[in-house]
């Protein structure tokens, strides 16, 4: 297999961000995640400046929604991958870029390149919502704990986004990928954490968790951020290598 | 008759249908099974504080395999997503078969309806029976009357995301929210938090046929009633919006 | 130059290709024929990558296609269904492509105009109609200017005027020097087109050659046609 100059890797790459860009549910989907999100932001902030008085943390608050939250990032992974099978686009985009692993390598760059930003605008939204409804009563952040949070909750729906977009290159259809993904980490991941209190770090979303999530001391065998952050991007890595080795073996 | 019997068979040839029958029909034993073993010793010792919900959370979080079918029989209509197919719908040959619309949309609900109850028979009985192997002597005793409750919660919200695609046209928006809607934390658990209207929403009112809210709002009756004014409202839109819309938009 | 050697594609149980060769040559049109499931599109298929065949190759210059080095310029191709995303529109289709090829975007307009779709190209694909899908298609296989083109079906759904434009237009590519290959089941149409005819039944090859020597005693290629594919034929190849 010949290999293709940096500058064709460059063009593959901005091809792939063309194709997420002129999609209209990229769009869809941030815009209402991020109003949605808001939107909870506010809920939570209610509930909590109901709650008790000063002793709330405004991280804690604004990042309530996270759980919500991702399942817009979920959607957005899954559409970059099961939009290429769409009408027969795929066709189109292997007689374009016959170099099967490299395209699928590029289009989960062009997508964390889009979700980055997107993430950290959405998220720190909602952070800062909560700090505006409650400097009064809440007790001060320091800046770059923050910094840090909002860094760890992007990276964590960046991730999230990335496993669900190499889910949807294993099942190349949005509705069983949704399925599959969001009845994860919405109904089995939550159960399961009660069922098996022992392992439950180890999934990606429970381990991804304590990347963004400000330690407390009254939970057991916690896991240091960047311990979550190892086990969330190994689980990401694992399931594109696999979304990879398929869709080099596989008849398109 | 005939428009129901084809919307029978387009959706057991659905292959996506299957996933729906899979977690209908399985997850609620499988849950229900991983409670009673995480709950068992406690129950044994007699100081479980969620005894009579013991077999209903599964229920509760099955009717996903419901919300799958009901949302994959108006999507499988406009979707077009084979590698193959040049943009085709099935909605036109749909509507040139069966030419009265509302017809096709009662025919369809119809069909929905009916696969959904047994379902919801199939997860009651194999969960029964799982959480008897489970807890033997334990098992607290089952009310007919909130089995039928979970009947109609599961064939209401089949309808209810019946009729949501048919306003979406599309199956993510539903699927999206129906099914975080029915996990543990839900939308409506955290509107309830700001405010008691949102009790009234189709599935907290729903749930409140069968299962065992500790600040119980409603009545079993009035709950299930709630949720039957939502559906009818709900499909009354659909109908209205379907009837007006061209095919091809 | 295509050339398809020994190719055998099973798929579960079922043998779709039974160790088919033929060649395409530059500066000949080949028309590509065969009934329903036949095996063409499975055979441009592999030929474009697509698809891994089970035994045999199909080469492109002595290449398998994914070791072009610029597959765009190299080979054209247009295959069954529009090939885009419904939500797209047609010129937003067209660019990624191009940027893919590293080709500029004033490109992208001079094919839109070269295939007429020049007013729809802001249309999202999914409102196009068959024939403007067959269009859109072809303005892709036509992007990076190649001397291969392989077309499935190209006539299918476009309009008189479309279809005779497309005849000048290969005929032309042709005899430029350029190789088209392409399938098809309009027996009409094709042998107003093409120079050479490879037959496909079942998988196997059963005729190829040059138009005169495929249609040989017969009345037309049509008659011709169904004398090879139909159940009751003898042993003809």
């Amino acid at each position: 297999m010949s290999v293709p100059s940096s500058r064709k890797i460059t063009q593959i790459l901005r091809a792939e961000l063309d194709k997420l860009v002129t999609l209209p549910l990229t769009w869809l989907t941030l815009i209402v995640t991020f109003i949605l999100n808001l939107l909870l932001a506010a809920a939570f902030t209610s509930a909590g400046l109901q709650g008790a008085a000063g002793t709330q943390s405004i991280l804690k608050i604004g990042l309530a929604s996270m759980g919500y939250l991702q399942a817009g990032f979920i959607i957005l992974g899954i559409l970059a991958t099961c939009s290429e099978y769409t009408g027969g686009q795929i066709r189109t985009t292997l007689t374009t870029v016959p170099w099967r692993g490299l395209q699928l390598s590029t289009k989960y760059l062009a997508l964390a390149i889009i979700t980055i930003p997107a993430a950290f605008i959405i998220a720190a939204s909602g952070v800062l919502y909560a700090f505006i409804r409650m400097r009064d009563t809440a007790v001060v952040i320091e800046i770059d704990t923050m910094i840090k949070t909002l860094v760890g909750a992007t990276g964590y729906l960046t991730l999230t986004t990335l496993l669900s977009a190499a889910i949807g290159a294993l099942l190349r259809r949005t509705t069983p990928a949704i399925v599959v993904l969001l009845s994860y980490y919405f109904i089995v991941s939550p159960l399961s954490r009660d069922f098996l209190p022992s392992i439950k770090n180890y999934f990606p979303d429970t381990a991804g968790y304590y990347m963004y999530m400000p330690p407390s001391s009254d939970e057991i065998n916690v896991l240091t951020p960047m311990q979550g952050t190892g086990i969330s991007m190994l689980w990401t890595l694992i399931f594109i290598t696999v979304a990879i080795v398929f869709y080099r073996k596989r008849d398109a | 008759m005939r428009a129901f019997n084809a919307e029978l068979s387009k959706l057991f040839s659905l292959p996506g249908i299957w996933l729906a029958f899979l977690i209908g029909a399985f997850a609620p034993v499988f849950i229900a099974s991983m409670d009673s073993i995480a709950q068992k010793e406690e129950i044994i010792a007699g100081v479980s504080t969620r005894l009579p919900e013991v077999g209903y959370i599964g229920l509760a979080l099955g009717v996903q395999g419901v919300i799958i079918l009901g949302v994959l029989a108006v999507s499988s209509e406009y979707l077009a997503e084979s590698s193959e197919s040049g943009g085709g719908q099935q909605i036109t040959t749909s509507l040139t078969v069966v030419s009265s619309r509302l017809h096709f949309l009662l025919a369809k609900a119809g069909a929905v309806t009916v696969i959904s109850i047994l379902l919801s028979v199939v997860a009651i009985i194999t969960t029964l029976s799982a959480t008897h192997l489970v807890l033997g002597e334990y098992t607290p005793a089952f009310d007919w009357l909130k089995l039928i409750g979970a009947v109609l919660y599961w064939t209401f919200t089949a309808l209810l995301a019946f009729g949501i695609t048919v306003l979406t046209k599309n199956g993510i928006i539903p699927l999206a929210v129906l099914i975080i809607n029915t996990s543990v934390v839900s939308f409506s658990f955290l509107l309830s938090k700001v405010t008691k209207l949102a009790l009234y929403l189709p599935d907290r009112a729903g749930a409140e046929m069968f299962m065992f809210t500790s600040d119980r709002f409603l009545t079993p009756f009035t709950g299930g009633l709630v949720m039957f004014a939502w559906v009818v409202v709900l499909f009354i839109a659909a109908a209205i919006v379907f009837h007006r819309r061209d095919v091809a938009s | 130059m295509l050339t398809i050697n020994n190719l055998v594609k099973h798929r579960g149980n079922q043998e779709i290709l039974s160790g088919i060769s033929f060649k395409a040559r530059p500066g000949r049109v080949t028309g590509f024929l065969g009934p329903n499931g036949a095996g063409k599109s499975s055979t441009l298929r592999i030929l474009l990558g697509l698809d891994r065949a089970t035994s045999g190759s199909a080469l492109i210059n002595g290449k398998p296609f994914a070791e072009l080095h610029n597959p765009l310029a190299t080979v054209g191709a247009a295959l069954d269904g529009f090939g885009a995303h419904r939500m797209r529109t047609g010129r937003a289709h067209l660019r990624w492509i191009a940027r893919a090829a590293g080709l500029s975007r004033s490109r992208v307009e001079e094919v839109l105009e070269i295939v007429g779709l020049t007013n729809a190209a802001g249309k999202r694909v999914g409102n196009y109609s068959l024939g403007m899908g067959r269009r859109l298609g072809i303005a892709a296989a036509l992007l990076g200017d190649p001397k291969i083109l392989v077309l499935d079906e190209p006539v299918n759904g476009l309009d008189p005027e479309g279809i005779r434009w497309i005849r000048t237009f290969l005929r032309e590519r042709a005899q430029s020097g350029n190789t088209v290959l392409l399938s098809s089941h309009l027996m009409g149409e094709l042998a107003e087109t093409v120079d050479d005819v490879v037959i496909i039944k079942h998988g196997k090859i059963v005729a190829d050659g040059t138009l005169e020597e495929v249609t040989g005693n017969h009345h037309t290629l049509e008659d011709a046609f169904f004398a090879l594919t139909s159940e009751h034929t003898g042993d003809v190849v």
